[in-house]
């Protein structure tokens, strides 16, 4: 009887040490597992996207055969960026409402106009202008289903002249440099929804936005990189060394600048040591050990550090098959890290008392709407998008003879 | 003069955006609720269907009506703020009708109150409960009379 009572006293009261106020002893956190999804998920949008300007907008060579890629990557996964929100909010069917009502004074209502203007007004239409011209090639030559999309896709407009490529290739570089900002805000304000929670230590923090963006950035690169090479080995491709090493060069200057701004916000408010200070310590060295001491520092910040760092140093000495393999392992490790890191911030502001003076715990379901499963789910849920979209858009057997920065991309890509 | 031929792609995306912000003000007149903004940012026929719901809770007034034994004893203990229907769950059902039983009262509600927990004022009784002497709360406290034995 007494383990009854003991074990119903743990359903009542879940585990809670110090002073913590009585809304707050919950059973569940109020952003969940879904929730740690969700600006990962748009972390790698923005990410992909940086990823893919620096072609059109920094004209980086070596990185052509991965333009298309990353912009297709991006597409993935901000379709499925707001699927975590559906999914934790519930009522799907009532998600219109936000959009007939917009209040424009909720910081996460106005993400929903975020999201549109980047998915609507940027991603969407620098893709439609970068493949307009194959759209049209690929709908006179292919049949059925696929034939079908590419008309629909094409909107009616058949004309191949010169001058009207010419205005393509001009509107994709006027849409890359409109989309540099326009991903920097969307991923941005992420970190502003954070950051803005004034009466939380953990998020109140003017930086929020500035290291969600350099992580997305650090995420974003790595996504790319690991797609690719998964990419090379499915479809038994030799691959590209030279694009390779630019990448991982590339994910190493994101990863530097990322962990520097971030122990530099650490610093400081190590330093400053305002109120709430000690809650944070507490944090830092019971609560979130493994995800941000072991996850986010060690295996996602210091060993691709180390490993990408050497590289940059002794990439002419190193064979190539021992490179690709330490590139491979620096970006899944980074994506883990990233990943640890969006769960670090998501639930590091929720596990401590507003008294700031108890801390507590929860335990996390694995099957339901909010638990592990339905988080795993909606990770792997954007790859076979984007699985979906390789084989529709970046195919080995769709010919390919345009002009601009993507003539190099099928051509090479594997 | 050189005839200036607006670019085909362009008229064409211009009208489908036309098309989309066409379609959602549409959408945005038919699917806004007629009494949205009545008061604020809300349906205002949201009140009426609120106020029009069945009540489940019957209100400690009517189980005094015919518990007026159990309310006289709450009235002098520690307990006497509470509503019947805090522990014993919503009633109306039982109140209207005796015949419909309610459900009974588990042990794990005292211990909402009364599982010792620091962040809890100290003048609530408190225990541990893997401590505390008994198997049921009830075999050695009067819920209604709580500083009292059966």
């Amino acid at each position: 009887m007494t383990s009854q009572l003991t074990n119903a006293a743990t359903e009542v009261m879940p585990a809670f040490t110090g002073y913590v106020y009585p809304n707050e002893a919950t059973a569940h956190p109020i952003w969940s597992v879904l929730i740690v999804v969700y600006p990962y998920i748009t972390g790698l949008v923005a990410g992909a996207f940086i990823m893919a300007s620096l072609v059109r907008v920094f004209r980086v060579k070596a990185l052509e055969p991965v333009y298309r890629f990353s912009l297709l990557t991006a597409l993935a996964f901000l379709l499925c960026a707001p699927l975590p929100l559906l999914c934790h909010l519930g009522h799907p069917e009532r998600c219109f409402e936000i959009l007939m009502t917009p209040h424009l004074t909720s910081p996460m209502a106005v993400f929903g106009f975020v999201y549109a203007w980047y998915l609507m007004a940027v991603l969407l239409l620098e893709l439609w202008f970068d493949y307009r011209h194959d759209l049209v090639v690929w709908s006179k030559t292919e049949s059925g289903f696929k034939g079908i999309l590419y008309r629909l896709l094409t909107v009616g407009v058949t004309d191949l002249s010169e001058p009207a490529v010419k205005l393509d290739a001009r509107m994709g570089k006027i849409l890359s440099i409109v989309g540099i900002p326009s991903a920097f805000l969307l991923h941005g304000y992420v970190g502003f929804i954070f950051g803005s929670i004034k009466a939380n230590p953990w998020w109140g923090n003017p930086l929020m936005p500035i290291i969600f963006i350099l992580s997305a950035m650090s995420s974003g690169i790595a996504l790319c990189v690991f797609n690719y090479q998964v990419l090379t080995w499915v479809r038994r491709r030799e691959m590209n060394m030279r694009c390779l090493d630019t990448m991982a060069m590339f994910l190493f200057y994101a990863l530097v600048v990322d962990a520097a701004v971030e122990a530099l916000d650490w610093l400081h408010r190590a330093f400053a040591a305002e109120e709430g200070f000690q809650v944070l310590q507490v944090m830092i060295r019971e609560k979130l050990f493994y995800t941000l001491s072991v996850g986010q520092a060690l295996v996602g910040t210091l060993l691709p550090f180390l490993l990408l760092g050497s590289l940059q140093l002794l990439r002419r000495r190193v064979p190539e098959v021992v490179r690709r393999r330490m590139i491979f392992s620096s970006a899944a490790m980074i994506l883990v890290g990233v990943l640890a890191m969006r769960w670090n911030v998501v639930m590091g502001g929720q596990l401590f008392s507003k008294s700031l003076r108890g801390v507590m715990s929860h335990k996390f379901d694995f099957t339901g709407g909010e638990g592990w499963l339905m988080g795993l789910f909606l990770l792997i849920l954007p790859f076979i998008i984007l699985a979906m979209l390789l084989r529709l858009f970046l195919s080995e057997r769709l010919p390919s003879s345009e002009p601009g920065p993507h003539s190099a991309a099928a051509a090479s890509l594997p | 003069m050189r005839h200036f031929r607006f670019p085909p792609q362009l008229f064409r995306l211009v009208l489908l955006t036309l098309a989309i912000v066409g379609a959602y003000l549409v959408a945005r007149t038919l699917l806004t609720p007629q009494s949205f903004g009545e008061y604020g940012w809300y349906r205002g026929s949201a009140l009426a269907e609120i106020a029009s719901r069945t009540p489940v809770f019957a209100g400690k007034k009517a189980c005094a009506e015919c518990h007026a034994d159990i309310a006289q004893k709450m009235a002098q203990s520690e307990h006497k703020t509470f509503s019947c229907e805090a522990c014993h769950g919503a009633n109306r059902e039982h109140a209207m009708d005796h015949d419909v039983v309610p459900a009974k009262v588990p042990d794990s509600y005292c211990l909402r109150c009364h599982e010792g927990n620091p962040s809890r004022p100290s003048w609530i009784k408190q225990i541990v409960v893997k401590d505390h002497y008994g198997e049921k709360c009830s075999d050695c406290h009067l819920p209604h009379q709580p500083t009292q034995s059966p």
